[in-house]
Protein backbone atom coordinates (compact mmCIF):
# COMPACT_ATOMS: atom_id res chain seq x y z
CA UNK A 1 0.00 0.00 0.00
CA UNK A 2 1.14 3.70 -0.57
CA UNK A 3 2.19 3.81 3.21
CA UNK A 4 4.98 1.98 2.78
CA UNK A 5 5.76 3.95 -0.30
CA UNK A 6 9.14 5.47 0.54
CA UNK A 7 10.56 8.08 -1.70
CA UNK A 8 14.56 7.30 -2.75
CA UNK A 9 16.92 9.39 -0.90
CA UNK A 10 19.18 12.18 -2.60
CA UNK A 11 21.41 9.83 -4.75
CA UNK A 12 22.89 9.30 -8.63
CA UNK A 13 20.23 9.08 -11.31
CA UNK A 14 17.91 6.80 -9.65
CA UNK A 15 16.45 10.09 -7.95
CA UNK A 16 15.71 11.76 -11.28
CA UNK A 17 14.21 8.57 -12.85
CA UNK A 18 11.60 7.92 -9.52
CA UNK A 19 10.95 11.55 -9.97
CA UNK A 20 10.14 11.50 -13.41
CA UNK A 21 8.49 7.86 -12.72
CA UNK A 22 5.68 9.54 -10.42
CA UNK A 23 5.19 12.58 -12.31
CA UNK A 24 2.29 11.14 -14.69
CA UNK A 25 0.62 9.66 -11.65
CA UNK A 26 1.14 13.32 -9.64
CA UNK A 27 -0.21 14.90 -12.68
CA UNK A 28 -3.12 12.57 -12.66
CA UNK A 29 -3.93 13.24 -9.31
CA UNK A 30 -3.59 17.28 -9.53
CA UNK A 31 -6.50 16.71 -12.87
CA UNK A 32 -9.11 15.13 -10.88
CA UNK A 33 -8.63 16.64 -8.07
CA UNK A 34 -8.49 20.21 -9.55
CA UNK A 35 -11.74 18.72 -11.98
CA UNK A 36 -13.46 18.36 -8.64
CA UNK A 37 -12.96 21.78 -7.71
CA UNK A 38 -13.93 23.18 -10.79
CA UNK A 39 -17.02 21.07 -10.84
CA UNK A 40 -17.91 22.33 -7.62
CA UNK A 41 -17.44 25.73 -8.21
CA UNK A 42 -19.06 25.56 -11.69
CA UNK A 43 -22.34 23.53 -10.81
CA UNK A 44 -22.61 25.98 -7.57
CA UNK A 45 -22.41 28.82 -9.81
CA UNK A 46 -24.81 27.38 -12.64
CA UNK A 47 -27.44 26.59 -9.63
CA UNK A 48 -27.17 29.87 -8.49
CA UNK A 49 -27.61 31.83 -11.89
CA UNK A 50 -30.38 29.47 -13.21
CA UNK A 51 -32.32 29.75 -9.68
CA UNK A 52 -32.37 25.40 -9.08
CA UNK A 53 -31.71 24.39 -5.80
CA UNK A 54 -28.83 22.34 -5.75
CA UNK A 55 -26.77 20.54 -2.84
CA UNK A 56 -23.34 21.56 -2.39
CA UNK A 57 -20.87 18.72 -3.32
CA UNK A 58 -17.68 19.63 -2.20
CA UNK A 59 -14.67 18.89 -4.26
CA UNK A 60 -13.86 16.21 -2.23
CA UNK A 61 -16.35 13.69 -2.88
CA UNK A 62 -15.99 14.94 -6.68
CA UNK A 63 -12.14 13.89 -6.62
CA UNK A 64 -13.24 10.91 -4.81
CA UNK A 65 -15.57 9.92 -7.26
CA UNK A 66 -13.91 10.92 -10.38
CA UNK A 67 -11.02 8.75 -9.16
CA UNK A 68 -13.62 5.85 -8.15
CA UNK A 69 -15.30 5.55 -11.56
CA UNK A 70 -11.55 5.41 -13.21
CA UNK A 71 -9.74 3.10 -11.19
CA UNK A 72 -13.32 0.57 -11.31
CA UNK A 73 -13.91 1.36 -15.35
CA UNK A 74 -10.65 1.56 -17.65
CA UNK A 75 -8.05 1.14 -14.59
CA UNK A 76 -5.43 3.10 -13.99
CA UNK A 77 -2.66 2.56 -16.28
CA UNK A 78 0.90 1.45 -15.72
CA UNK A 79 2.44 4.23 -16.46
CA UNK A 80 0.44 6.41 -13.59
CA UNK A 81 0.82 3.78 -10.86
CA UNK A 82 4.04 5.15 -9.04
CA UNK A 83 2.84 8.28 -9.34
CA UNK A 84 -0.70 7.77 -7.91
CA UNK A 85 0.93 5.63 -5.08
CA UNK A 86 2.59 8.92 -3.80
CA UNK A 87 -1.27 10.26 -2.61
CA UNK A 88 0.08 9.02 0.97
CA UNK A 89 2.86 11.43 0.57
CA UNK A 90 0.27 14.42 -0.46
CA UNK A 91 -1.65 13.30 2.68
CA UNK A 92 1.41 13.66 5.46
CA UNK A 93 2.50 16.95 3.70
CA UNK A 94 -0.84 18.08 4.14
CA UNK A 95 -1.41 17.10 7.46
CA UNK A 96 2.21 18.91 8.63
CA UNK A 97 1.12 21.86 6.94
CA UNK A 98 -2.61 21.81 8.26
CA UNK A 99 -0.52 22.40 11.66
CA UNK A 100 -0.53 26.42 10.17
CA UNK A 101 -3.81 26.51 11.23
CA UNK A 102 -3.80 25.49 14.81
CA UNK A 103 -1.94 27.37 17.77
CA UNK A 104 -1.25 24.87 20.52
CA UNK A 105 -3.35 25.83 22.69
CA UNK A 106 -6.00 24.63 20.25
CA UNK A 107 -4.23 20.99 19.81
CA UNK A 108 -4.07 21.14 23.78
CA UNK A 109 -7.69 21.14 24.12
CA UNK A 110 -8.56 19.53 20.92
CA UNK A 111 -6.17 16.75 21.33
CA UNK A 112 -6.69 16.16 25.22
CA UNK A 113 -10.53 15.54 24.32
CA UNK A 114 -9.53 12.91 21.54
CA UNK A 115 -6.67 11.22 23.27
CA UNK A 116 -9.08 10.77 26.21
CA UNK A 117 -11.59 9.27 23.91
CA UNK A 118 -8.54 7.77 21.63
CA UNK A 119 -7.71 5.42 24.53
CA UNK A 120 -11.73 4.41 25.36
CA UNK A 121 -11.83 3.72 21.55
CA UNK A 122 -9.05 1.96 21.19
CA UNK A 123 -10.14 -0.63 24.01
CA UNK A 124 -13.31 -0.91 23.17
CA UNK A 125 -12.28 -1.66 19.69
CA UNK A 126 -9.74 -4.03 19.93
CA UNK A 127 -12.43 -6.05 22.61
CA UNK A 128 -14.96 -6.03 19.97
CA UNK A 129 -13.00 -7.29 17.24
CA UNK A 130 -11.27 -9.55 18.96
CA UNK A 131 -14.78 -11.17 20.27
CA UNK A 132 -16.35 -10.94 17.10
CA UNK A 133 -12.89 -12.59 14.83
CA UNK A 134 -13.68 -15.82 17.12
CA UNK A 135 -17.36 -16.17 16.72
CA UNK A 136 -16.45 -16.34 13.27
CA UNK A 137 -13.65 -18.95 13.46
CA UNK A 138 -11.06 -16.46 11.66
CA UNK A 139 -7.32 -17.53 11.80
CA UNK A 140 -6.05 -15.53 15.04
CA UNK A 141 -2.99 -13.35 13.39
CA UNK A 142 -6.29 -12.19 11.10
CA UNK A 143 -8.28 -11.15 13.78
CA UNK A 144 -5.22 -9.31 15.68
CA UNK A 145 -4.52 -7.24 12.43
CA UNK A 146 -8.29 -6.72 11.81
CA UNK A 147 -8.26 -5.34 16.00
CA UNK A 148 -4.94 -3.26 15.47
CA UNK A 149 -6.66 -1.52 11.85
CA UNK A 150 -9.50 -1.24 13.12
CA UNK A 151 -8.60 0.29 16.58
CA UNK A 152 -5.89 2.27 15.52
CA UNK A 153 -5.36 3.38 11.78
CA UNK A 154 -6.00 0.93 9.07
CA UNK A 155 -3.72 0.51 6.79
CA UNK A 156 -0.39 1.88 8.43
CA UNK A 157 -1.54 -0.17 11.68
CA UNK A 158 -2.02 -2.84 9.93
CA UNK A 159 1.35 -3.08 7.86
CA UNK A 160 3.28 -2.31 11.12
CA UNK A 161 1.89 -5.18 12.81
CA UNK A 162 2.47 -7.48 9.72
CA UNK A 163 5.98 -7.17 10.51
CA UNK A 164 6.10 -7.41 14.13
CA UNK A 165 3.70 -10.31 14.36
CA UNK A 166 5.18 -12.19 11.58
CA UNK A 167 1.56 -12.15 10.35
CA UNK A 168 0.85 -13.81 6.73
CA UNK A 169 0.53 -11.57 3.12
CA UNK A 170 -3.21 -13.13 3.04
CA UNK A 171 -4.33 -12.29 6.29
CA UNK A 172 -2.90 -8.71 5.50
CA UNK A 173 -4.47 -8.01 2.82
CA UNK A 174 -7.64 -9.49 3.72
CA UNK A 175 -7.41 -7.01 6.64
CA UNK A 176 -6.42 -4.33 4.64
CA UNK A 177 -9.29 -4.81 1.84
CA UNK A 178 -11.97 -4.93 4.64
CA UNK A 179 -10.57 -1.80 6.57
CA UNK A 180 -10.00 0.02 3.29
CA UNK A 181 -13.90 -0.88 1.82
CA UNK A 182 -15.58 0.18 5.05
CA UNK A 183 -13.53 3.10 5.14
CA UNK A 184 -15.01 3.99 1.66
CA UNK A 185 -18.47 2.93 2.78
CA UNK A 186 -17.72 5.48 5.89
CA UNK A 187 -17.16 8.27 3.39
CA UNK A 188 -20.37 8.13 1.88
CA UNK A 189 -22.76 7.71 5.05
CA UNK A 190 -20.80 9.67 7.84
CA UNK A 191 -21.98 12.60 6.61
CA UNK A 192 -25.59 11.41 5.92
CA UNK A 193 -25.62 10.28 9.72
CA UNK A 194 -24.29 13.64 11.16
CA UNK A 195 -26.69 16.04 9.34
CA UNK A 196 -29.50 13.84 10.16
CA UNK A 197 -28.41 14.60 14.09
CA UNK A 198 -27.16 18.01 13.04
CA UNK A 199 -23.79 17.36 15.13
CA UNK A 200 -21.68 20.64 15.05
CA UNK A 201 -18.57 20.75 13.13
CA UNK A 202 -16.37 19.52 16.04
CA UNK A 203 -18.29 17.15 17.35
CA UNK A 204 -18.21 15.20 13.91
CA UNK A 205 -14.59 16.08 13.38
CA UNK A 206 -14.48 14.13 16.27
CA UNK A 207 -16.38 11.08 15.21
CA UNK A 208 -14.74 10.98 11.91
CA UNK A 209 -11.27 10.76 13.18
CA UNK A 210 -12.27 8.20 15.88
CA UNK A 211 -14.42 6.21 13.63
CA UNK A 212 -12.91 5.93 10.58
CA UNK A 213 -9.95 4.17 10.29
CA UNK A 214 -7.20 5.09 7.22
CA UNK A 215 -5.88 8.83 7.93
CA UNK A 216 -6.99 9.55 4.36
CA UNK A 217 -10.31 8.46 3.95
CA UNK A 218 -10.75 9.85 7.82
CA UNK A 219 -8.90 13.11 6.41
CA UNK A 220 -11.60 13.07 3.26
CA UNK A 221 -14.99 12.41 5.66
CA UNK A 222 -13.81 15.29 7.85
CA UNK A 223 -13.79 17.27 4.91
CA UNK A 224 -16.98 16.38 3.25
CA UNK A 225 -19.03 17.93 6.20
CA UNK A 226 -17.06 21.35 6.62
CA UNK A 227 -13.29 22.84 6.17
CA UNK A 228 -13.64 23.35 10.23
CA UNK A 229 -14.77 19.46 10.80
CA UNK A 230 -11.81 18.39 8.26
CA UNK A 231 -9.53 20.00 10.99
CA UNK A 232 -10.84 18.71 13.53
CA UNK A 233 -11.16 15.28 11.83
CA UNK A 234 -7.13 15.56 11.47
CA UNK A 235 -6.10 16.31 15.17
CA UNK A 236 -8.71 13.20 16.46
CA UNK A 237 -7.03 11.04 14.10
CA UNK A 238 -3.18 12.00 14.49
CA UNK A 239 -4.35 11.58 18.42
CA UNK A 240 -5.09 7.70 17.56
CA UNK A 241 -1.97 7.04 15.63
CA UNK A 242 -0.01 8.44 18.12
CA UNK A 243 -1.27 5.37 19.73
CA UNK A 244 0.04 3.04 17.12
CA UNK A 245 3.42 2.17 18.14
CA UNK A 246 2.07 0.54 21.71
CA UNK A 247 -0.69 -1.33 20.08
CA UNK A 248 1.86 -2.94 17.83
CA UNK A 249 4.03 -3.28 20.49
CA UNK A 250 1.40 -4.96 22.88
CA UNK A 251 0.33 -7.53 20.04
CA UNK A 252 4.25 -8.48 19.17
CA UNK A 253 5.10 -8.90 22.66
CA UNK A 254 1.78 -11.37 22.99
CA UNK A 255 2.85 -13.22 19.76
CA UNK A 256 6.35 -13.46 20.77
CA UNK A 257 5.02 -15.31 24.05
CA UNK A 258 3.43 -17.83 21.47
CA UNK A 259 6.54 -18.49 20.15
CA UNK A 260 4.82 -17.01 16.36
CA UNK A 261 6.67 -13.81 16.48
CA UNK A 262 9.79 -12.10 16.64
CA UNK A 263 10.70 -11.16 20.53
CA UNK A 264 11.18 -7.24 20.91
CA UNK A 265 14.25 -6.98 23.12
CA UNK A 266 14.42 -2.69 23.02
CA UNK A 267 11.38 -1.44 23.39
CA UNK A 268 11.96 1.86 23.27
CA UNK A 269 13.95 2.08 20.02
CA UNK A 270 10.56 -0.69 18.86
CA UNK A 271 8.34 2.64 19.99
CA UNK A 272 9.69 5.03 17.87
CA UNK A 273 10.43 3.53 15.05
CA UNK A 274 6.99 3.02 14.70
CA UNK A 275 5.69 6.27 16.21
CA UNK A 276 4.18 8.48 12.72
CA UNK A 277 6.67 11.48 12.19
CA UNK A 278 4.82 13.66 10.88
CA UNK A 279 3.14 14.09 13.88
CA UNK A 280 6.13 15.53 14.96
CA UNK A 281 6.22 17.85 11.83
CA UNK A 282 2.76 18.92 12.44
CA UNK A 283 3.51 20.23 16.12
CA UNK A 284 6.55 21.54 15.28
CA UNK A 285 4.63 23.55 12.30
CA UNK A 286 1.83 24.83 14.72
CA UNK A 287 4.28 25.80 17.44
CA UNK A 288 6.34 28.31 15.16
CA UNK A 289 2.95 29.81 13.89
CA UNK A 290 1.67 29.70 17.84
CA UNK A 291 5.25 31.91 18.64
CA UNK A 292 4.14 34.34 15.34
CA UNK A 293 7.02 33.34 13.18
CA UNK A 294 4.37 33.70 10.00
CA UNK A 295 2.05 36.96 9.38
CA UNK A 296 -1.10 36.39 9.21
CA UNK A 297 -0.86 36.42 5.17
CA UNK A 298 1.66 33.72 5.31
CA UNK A 299 -0.24 31.44 7.94
CA UNK A 300 -2.89 31.73 4.83
CA UNK A 301 -0.88 30.67 2.27
CA UNK A 302 0.42 27.40 4.18
CA UNK A 303 -3.17 26.70 4.83
CA UNK A 304 -3.87 26.88 1.27
CA UNK A 305 -0.56 24.66 0.52
CA UNK A 306 -2.36 21.92 3.02
CA UNK A 307 -5.56 22.08 1.25
CA UNK A 308 -3.82 21.46 -2.58
CA UNK A 309 -1.81 18.67 -0.95
CA UNK A 310 -5.11 17.64 0.45
CA UNK A 311 -6.81 17.72 -3.07
CA UNK A 312 -3.98 14.97 -3.96
CA UNK A 313 -4.83 12.88 -1.49
CA UNK A 314 -8.55 12.76 -1.74
CA UNK A 315 -8.05 11.95 -5.90
CA UNK A 316 -5.57 9.28 -4.76
CA UNK A 317 -8.11 7.66 -2.43
CA UNK A 318 -10.50 6.98 -5.12
CA UNK A 319 -8.03 6.01 -7.72
CA UNK A 320 -6.47 3.23 -5.00
CA UNK A 321 -9.79 1.96 -4.40
CA UNK A 322 -10.61 -0.87 -6.06
CA UNK A 323 -14.01 -2.71 -5.51
CA UNK A 324 -13.30 -5.98 -7.59
CA UNK A 325 -10.08 -6.22 -5.98
CA UNK A 326 -11.62 -6.43 -2.91
CA UNK A 327 -14.90 -8.71 -3.30
CA UNK A 328 -12.04 -11.22 -3.94
CA UNK A 329 -10.46 -11.61 -0.67
CA UNK A 330 -13.62 -13.36 0.36
CA UNK A 331 -16.90 -12.35 2.55
CA UNK A 332 -16.01 -13.67 6.31
CA UNK A 333 -13.30 -11.01 7.14
CA UNK A 334 -15.37 -8.37 5.44
CA UNK A 335 -18.30 -9.46 7.43
CA UNK A 336 -16.26 -9.33 10.63
CA UNK A 337 -15.23 -6.25 9.89
CA UNK A 338 -18.35 -4.73 8.32
CA UNK A 339 -20.49 -5.74 11.93
CA UNK A 340 -17.13 -4.30 13.54
CA UNK A 341 -17.07 -1.30 12.11
CA UNK A 342 -20.87 -0.69 12.43
CA UNK A 343 -20.44 -0.75 16.18
CA UNK A 344 -17.76 0.72 16.81
CA UNK A 345 -19.34 3.81 14.20
CA UNK A 346 -22.00 3.93 16.89
CA UNK A 347 -19.99 3.44 19.95
CA UNK A 348 -17.50 6.87 19.05
CA UNK A 349 -20.48 8.40 18.11
CA UNK A 350 -22.17 7.53 21.63
CA UNK A 351 -18.51 8.76 22.94
CA UNK A 352 -18.77 12.43 20.67
CA UNK A 353 -22.11 12.89 22.16
CA UNK A 354 -21.77 12.54 25.43
CA UNK A 355 -18.22 14.26 25.16
CA UNK A 356 -20.06 16.93 23.99
CA UNK A 357 -22.73 16.87 27.04
CA UNK A 358 -19.85 17.02 29.12
CA UNK A 359 -17.52 19.53 27.68
CA UNK A 360 -19.47 21.35 25.29
CA UNK A 361 -17.93 20.77 21.99
CA UNK B 1 10.93 -19.48 15.98
CA UNK B 2 11.65 -16.28 18.25
CA UNK B 3 14.63 -14.34 16.26
CA UNK B 4 15.44 -10.56 18.00
CA UNK B 5 13.86 -8.04 15.45
CA UNK B 6 15.75 -5.25 16.89
CA UNK B 7 19.15 -7.03 16.28
CA UNK B 8 18.33 -7.09 12.79
CA UNK B 9 19.05 -4.04 10.58
CA UNK B 10 16.45 -3.16 8.80
CA UNK B 11 17.40 -1.70 5.28
CA UNK B 12 20.10 1.08 4.33
CA UNK B 13 19.87 3.52 7.31
CA UNK B 14 20.57 6.65 4.39
CA UNK B 15 16.69 5.76 3.45
CA UNK B 16 14.16 8.09 4.67
CA UNK B 17 10.82 6.97 5.75
CA UNK B 18 7.83 8.71 3.88
CA UNK B 19 6.72 10.67 7.62
CA UNK B 20 10.18 12.43 7.23
CA UNK B 21 10.16 13.12 3.50
CA UNK B 22 7.00 14.74 4.25
CA UNK B 23 8.47 16.88 7.47
CA UNK B 24 11.49 17.93 5.34
CA UNK B 25 9.39 19.55 2.17
CA UNK B 26 6.76 21.08 4.27
CA UNK B 27 9.96 22.72 6.67
CA UNK B 28 11.04 24.05 3.36
CA UNK B 29 7.83 25.05 2.01
CA UNK B 30 7.17 27.13 5.27
CA UNK B 31 10.75 28.96 5.13
CA UNK B 32 9.54 29.61 1.10
CA UNK B 33 6.34 30.76 2.38
CA UNK B 34 8.25 32.72 5.72
CA UNK B 35 11.60 34.67 3.58
CA UNK B 36 8.29 35.38 0.42
CA UNK B 37 9.43 32.79 -1.99
CA UNK B 38 6.11 31.68 -1.97
CA UNK B 39 3.67 34.18 -1.36
CA UNK B 40 -0.34 34.61 -1.92
CA UNK B 41 -1.07 30.85 -2.42
CA UNK B 42 -4.36 31.21 -3.63
CA UNK B 43 -7.29 27.97 -3.05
Amino acid sequence: MASTTVLSPVKSNSTLLNALGVLPGVLLLAAIGYTGKFLEHFLNTYAKTHHWTFPNIEYVLWAILIGLVIANTVGVPKVFQAGVATYEFWLKLGIVLLGARFVLADIQKLGGISLALVVIEITLSLLLMTVLGNLFKLKPKLISLLAIGSAVCGVSAIIAAKGAIDADDEDSSFAIAAILALGALALFTFPVIAHSLHMNDVSYGLWAGLGVDNTAEATAAGALYSDAAGKVAVVAKTARNAMIGFVVLAYAIYWAGQGQAATVSNKAAFLWKKFPKFILGFLLVSLLVSFHTFSKGQVGSLGNLSKWAFLLTFAGVGLCTNIREMSKHGLRPFIVGAIGEILIACLTLGLVIGADRIWGL
Amino acid sequence: MATDKSAVPSGSASRLSLDVWAVIVALILALAVRFDIIKNVPW
